[in-house]
C-alpha cells in the first residue's frame, strides 16, 4: 500500500471535493488508483490531475466515500495503483463530454485547445466547468438551471463533431450509451472512460467484466470502435455477486 | 501428433493448462474469450446454492507484483443464475469444470448435479478455501465429512468428480484417503495468510486473513503433488505459483496430469496460457520428451 499527506482540499460542488497529494510517480491521464480507507473500504478513482502534484476529485455516495470526503489536510492518503489503460493523447482541437463527477478523470485532458460539455443535474453540481474558458464551454442540467436544459445528446447536436482529433467521454453507463449512440455513424475519433462496478483492480476478480474485458486492465478506456464489439455496453452490467442485470432505461 | 495433449479422467486436453478458480471465471463471456486465447479448459469460480456478495474491498493485496492474497469471499451469483454463464463458455467448445461449495454433503450434491445438467464437463469440489466460514477448508479438514461429501456426490452424477484439498491441514495424506472416491485430486488451494500495513497499523484485507497463491507457493504445491502422487497414485490436477514453462513441467514432473493457472493471469495477463504452451513445447524439444503423458510422476520413479 503506497501512502501519501493530504496537502489540500478544495470543495467544488456541495457533495464533491478534490483531494491534493504529492506522488512522485508517472500517471497517464484516465488512470485510476484504488484508494483505501483503513477500516472502512478501498474505491477505484480517478486521477483529476497527474502532475508533481497529484489529485483525486471524489463525490460521496457509499462508506468509502464519504470516509475519503472527510478527510483533512495533513490525513494520511492510502492507495494502490496506478491502473487501467490511458486515454490516446492527440494534437489539435478536442472535446470532452463529461457527466456528473465524470469530469474528474477527463480534467488531465484539459489544454488551450479543448471544448468541453459539462452535464448535471443542477447548475451547482456542475464540476470543473469553471476549468473551461467560457466560448469553449457548453452548460447542460436535468433541471435547467444553467445552460441547456437536457442531456449531453442536446449539446452535441449544436457542434460540427467532426471537426476535433479526439472525442473524450467520462460519465454514467447510461449517458455514454446515448452519446456512443449519436457519435457512432459519424466520422469521429472517441474514446470512453467506462464505469463499473470493481473490486480487485488488478484483472483477476471478474466483477468489472463487460463482453470478456476487464474495465480494470483493459479498459477502462475504450474506443468508439472497441465498444462497436461489445453488446454488453449499455444495457448489462454485473451486481457484487457476478449476476448480470439489465440497465433499467 | 500434439505432444502437449494430456488427459485427466478420461478430459482431453489440448494442452496441460487450465484456468484455475477464482480467477477470471465469474462471468461467462470472460470464460469463454480465455479459452478462446488459449486455456485448454476452465474450471468456474467456485457456486454456491444462493447468491453471495462477497467481502467489501480491499479483497486483494499484491506482493512483488507476482503473488497475492485474496479474500473475495466466494463471490458469485448462485447456481439458478448460472445456468447462461455455463451456455456462454461452453461456445467456446472446450471443457468448462464447474467449481461447487456447500456446507454438507447434501448441498454438494445438489449444486453437482445442477452443474452437470448446465452441461459441464467435470466438477470440482471446493473442499479448501481458507477464508470463509462454514465453507471450504472448515469441511475440508474434516475427513469424515470430506468422504460423505465425496461419495455422495460421485454417486449422484455421471461425469467426473474432482476434489480440491487444502495444504492448510495437518495431514494431507488423510484428507485425500478420505477423498478417494474422487476422480481425481486438485492439488493445492492457497495457503491462509495475512498483510498488515504498518502505517494504519491494521490488517489489509477486510477479511484480516486470506489465501496466499503465485510463486510463493509453488514448492508447498510441488511438495504435495509428489507426496500425494507417491501415497495414493490417483490423478492430480497441479495449482499453485505456476508462471513459466519450467514450473508447470516440475508439477508434472511431481505427477500432476495437467495444471491449473490463477495468479499468473495477474502478473502477465490473459496470454500467460499460449506462453506457457510455447515455452513447456520448447524445453520438451530440447530435452527430446515426446509427449506430456510420458513424463507424469517421473520425478517419483527416479
Amino acid at each position: 500500500m503506497i501512502h501519501a499527506e493530504v496537502i489540500r482540499i478544495e470543495r467544488n460542488t456541495p457533495t464533491v471535493r478534490t483531494l491534493y497529494f504529492r506522488w512522485d510517480y508517472e500517471v497517464k491521464p484516465g488512470q485510476f488508483i484504488m484508494v483505501w480507507v483503513p477500516g472502512t473500504g478501498e474505491i477505484p478513482i480517478s486521477l483529476s490531475s497527474i502532475g508533481a502534484e497529484k489529485s483525486i476529485t471524489v463525490k460521496s455516495y457509499g462508506p468509502a466515500s464519504d470516509a475519503i470526503v472527510k478527510l483533512t489536510a495533513g490525513s494520511r492518503l492510502f492507495f494502490r495503483g496506478p491502473y487501467g489503460r490511458q486515454f490516446s493523447v492527440v494534437n489539435g482541437p478536442i472535446l470532452l463530454v463529461g457527466g456528473g463527477s465524470g469530469m474528474a478523470s477527463l480534467s488531465p485532458l484539459i489544454t488551450k485547445n479543448t471544448d468541453a460539455i459539462v452535464s448535471a443535474r443542477s447548475a451547482d453540481e456542475l464540476l470543473f466547468s469553471e476549468r473551461i474558458p467560457e466560448g469553449r464551454i457548453i452548460r447542460v442540467t436535468d433541471d435547467g438551471s444553467a445552460g441547456i436544459k437536457g442531456n449531453p445528446i442536446n449539446a452535441l447536436e449544436t457542434v460540427d463533431t467532426e471537426k476535433y482529433g479526439m472525442i473524450y467521454v467520462c460519465g454514467p453507463e447510461i449517458m455514454l450509451k446515448k452519446v456512443y449512440d449519436f457519435l457512432t455513424f459519424r466520422k469521429v475519433r472517441a474514446e470512453f472512460a467506462l464505469e463499473r462496478l470493481m473490486k480487485c483492480g488488478v484483472g483477476v476478480c471478474d466483477s468489472c467484466s463487460i463482453d470478456g474485458m476487464q474495465l480494470c486492465r483493459d479498459g477502462s478506456i475504450f474506443s468508439i470502435d472497441d465498444l462497436k464489439k461489445m453488446p454488453e455496453f449499455g444495457r448489462t452490467k454485473l451486481t457484487e455477486s457476478g449476476r448480470r442485470v439489465f440497465f433499467n432505461h | 501428433m500434439n505432444k502437449l495433449k494430456t488427459t485427466v479422467s478420461g478430459i482431453e486436453l489440448d494442452t496441460p493448462f487450465m484456468l484455475a478458480s477464482g480467477i477470471l471465471d465469474e462471468n461467462g463471456y470472460t470464460m469463454k474469450r480465455v479459452l478462446q486465447e488459449g486455456a485448454a479448459a476452465v474450471v468456474t469460480k467456485s457456486i454456491g446454492s444462493s447468491e453471495r456478495s462477497g467481502y467489501r474491498p480491499p479483497v486483494i493485496v499484491e506482493i512483488d507484483g507476482k503473488s497475492m492474497i485474496n479474500a473475495i469471499g466466494l463471490a458469485n451469483p448462485g447456481i439458478e443464475n448460472f445456468r447462461e454463464e455455463i451456455a456462454i463458455a461452453l461456445e467456446a467448445g472446450k471443457p468448462v469444470i464447474g467449481s461447487v461449495f456447500g456446507s454438507d454433503a447434501g448441498e454438494f450434491v445438489n449444486l453437482s448435479k445442477k452443474m452437470e445438467e448446465f452441461g459441464v464437463t467435470a466438477v470440482e469440489l471446493n473442499l479448501s478455501c481458507p477464508h470463509v466460514k462454514g465453507f471450504g477448508q472448515e469441511v475440508g479438514s474434516d475427513p469424515d465429512l470430506v468422504s460423505d461429501i465425496v461419495s455422495e456426490v460421485k454417486r449422484s452424477v455421471r461425469i467426473p468428480v474432482f476434489a480440491k484439498l487444502s495444504p492448510n491441514v495437518s495431514d494431507m495424506i488423510e484428507i485425500a484417503k478420505a477423498a478417494d472416491k474422487a476422480d481425481a485430486y486438485v492439488l493445492i488451494n492457497t495457503v491462509k495468510a495475512m498483510a498488515i500495513d504498518i502505517y494504519s497499523r491494521m490488517p489489509v484485507l477486510s477479511n484480516a486473513y486470506g489465501g496466499l497463491s503465485g510463486p510463493s507457493i509453488k514448492p508447498v504445491g510441488v511438495r504435495y503433488v509428489y507426496e500425494v502422487k507417491k501415497e495414493t497414485g490417483k490423478e492430480i490436477i497441479g495449482v499453485g505459483g505456476i508462471r513459466t514453462g519450467e514450473d508447470a513441467l516440475e508439477y508434472i514432473m511431481a505427477g500432476a496430469s495437467c495444471v491449473q493457472v490463477g495468479t499468473a493471469v495477474y502478473s502477465d495477463g490473459r496470454q500467460i496460457f499460449s506462453k506457457l504452451a510455447a515455452q513447456v513445447g520448447a524445453i520438451m524439444d530440447a530435452e527430446k520428451i515426446g509427449s506430456v503423458r510420458d513424463i507424469i510422476g517421473v520425478a517419483i520413479r527416479n
